[in-house]
């Protein structure tokens, strides 16, 4: 069973990666960081995708059609992608059993990196961390 | 090392949580930690310096034990911070029961089972009851959290007592500079969405504010809760929440003018003095500094005795403009 740091470690295993976290958009705190940070401040860069992820999960314009569906307290986004000139960016929300707001953070260089591959992977890595 | 005068520390004695398990404890205090002058002075700017110089000490000589103050206790291992307890949030079993993450006697069978040798963290993991990665999670948050309460600026003073452990045992450790990092991080976050503490402590009410259709759900469920009894922690132990995260959300419904702290001195109300205040539509505040003289108009107008705490928060709101 993965914890925090295996979780990060797969991440740093996909082509491309700069640097993964696992952050709680209601705090902005990074409870796990490997690798680079945009920024070269991981608990900054966290705080500021931690505002991010918030709009992403709070605001109905993100949600499915038939509804902002919060089951179990989770939001109906899945993942956010930012891409810029020599990066993406993929921010994962992690469902959990119980009360959080947690999501995974990769960062990926784009000459390198795999955007479809990424995504994917990282879905199964929040889906493990917290199932096992 | 382990051994110092025990002396006893003025509104220490019997007060907050005693440390789980003090049955190895050497019983020691060493001191006061005479940061809350200092803290409280620098409140008003909005960021206060650290939190407890005594901590930085405790890190700096690899210190094992657990330091009370008045609001809540952390466990240190090696001068690493291991856990935190406080009132004002939940702990880690109504966490992770409360959504059933964990069933409650699973929970109190890995206490009875692994409590003991002080490893029930582990236990629960290699049980197959919960994720390693789920217990993590929940564990360093709720750390955090108690954290943020414990070191909270008015916490009174501290005493640490060598050699005491948590019976969770050893999940995550992390640094007494990070702990402290994050709870005046929290402390300005709170500031920046309102600058004013009231609602963090006192019973809440609704200010009969009409409320906004899109409230997005965690502070709907958060509102949800409100009924002028219970406070900010009450609400955290009801969801089953982490205590800052209720903090955020009272903190922003306060900022929409939906939630106010229920002022003390006003007693029992009139069934006429309960009805919705006459707010005018902050839809004109259209700057920042617009929107913050707005909410500091709406602080005024959200209650109707004009006291200490109404021209405190008052000043709190022009001082944040």
């Amino acid at each position: 069973m993965p914890g925090i740091d295996e979780c990060l470690l797969e991440a740093m295993r996909l082509p491309g990666a700069r640097g993964a976290s696992v952050v709680d958009w209601t705090s902005g705190l990074a409870l796990g960081t490997v690798g680079d940070s945009p920024n070269g401040d991981h608990e900054a860069s966290a705080a500021e995708a931690a505002e991010l992820a918030r709009l992403a999960a709070e605001h109905k314009a993100f949600a499915p059609e038939e509804g902002a569906d919060w089951s179990g307290g989770q939001p109906p986004v899945e993942d956010l992608i930012v891409s810029n000139r020599d990066s993406y960016h993929v921010l994962r929300f992690v469902r959990t059993t119980f009360d959080s707001s947690v999501f995974l953070h990769l960062w990926l260089g784009r000459s390198d990196g795999n955007l479809a591959l990424a995504r994917i992977r990282l879905g199964e890595m929040a889906e493990r961390l917290v199932v096992g | 090392m382990t051994t110092t005068e025990a002396r006893s520390l003025p509104g220490l004695d019997g007060s907050g949580r005693g440390p789980a398990n003090g049955a190895d404890g050497t019983g020691g205090s060493d001191g006061t930690d005479g940061a809350d002058g200092a803290v409280r002075k620098g409140e008003r700017a909005g960021v206060p310096p650290v939190s407890s110089p005594m901590l930085g000490r405790l890190a700096e000589e690899r210190a094992t034990g657990v330091l009370t103050r008045e609001r809540g206790v952390l466990y240190l291992v090696e001068g690493q911070v291991v856990h935190a307890e406080s009132p004002a949030t939940p702990g880690l079993d109504v966490l992770l029961t409360s959504r059933g993450a964990l069933g409650s006697e699973g929970w109190w069978e890995a206490v009875s089972q692994a409590g003991a040798e002080r490893r029930v963290g582990r236990f629960l993991v290699d049980s197959g009851r919960l994720a390693a990665g789920a217990l993590e999670l929940c564990h360093l948050g709720a750390l955090y959290d108690a954290a943020f309460f414990a070191l909270g600026t008015g916490s009174g003073p501290a005493r640490f007592r060598y050699g005491v452990a948590h019976w969770i045992g050893p999940v995550r450790p992390v640094t007494v500079d990070a702990v402290e990092r994050e709870t005046l991080r929290r402390r300005a976050l709170l500031h920046r969405i309102w600058p004013d503490p009231g609602t963090d402590t006192a019973e809440l009410v609704r200010t009969g504010r009409a409320v906004d259709a899109v409230l997005p759900p965690r502070q709907r469920t958060v509102l949800d809760q409100v009924d002028g009894v219970r406070t900010a922690s009450d609400i955290s132990l009801v969801l089953g929440r982490p205590g800052f995260h209720t903090l955020v959300d009272v903190r922003r419904l306060a900022a929409a003018g939906i939630v106010a702290a229920r002022t003390r001195t006003a007693g029992p109300r009139t069934p006429d003095a309960d009805g919705p205040p006459a707010v005018p539509s902050p839809a004109s505040a259209a700057t920042a500094r617009g929107a913050h003289a707005a909410r500091a108009a709406r602080a005024v107008q959200a209650s109707a005795d004009p006291d200490v705490v109404l021209l405190r928060r008052l000043r709190d709101a022009l001082e944040a403009l």
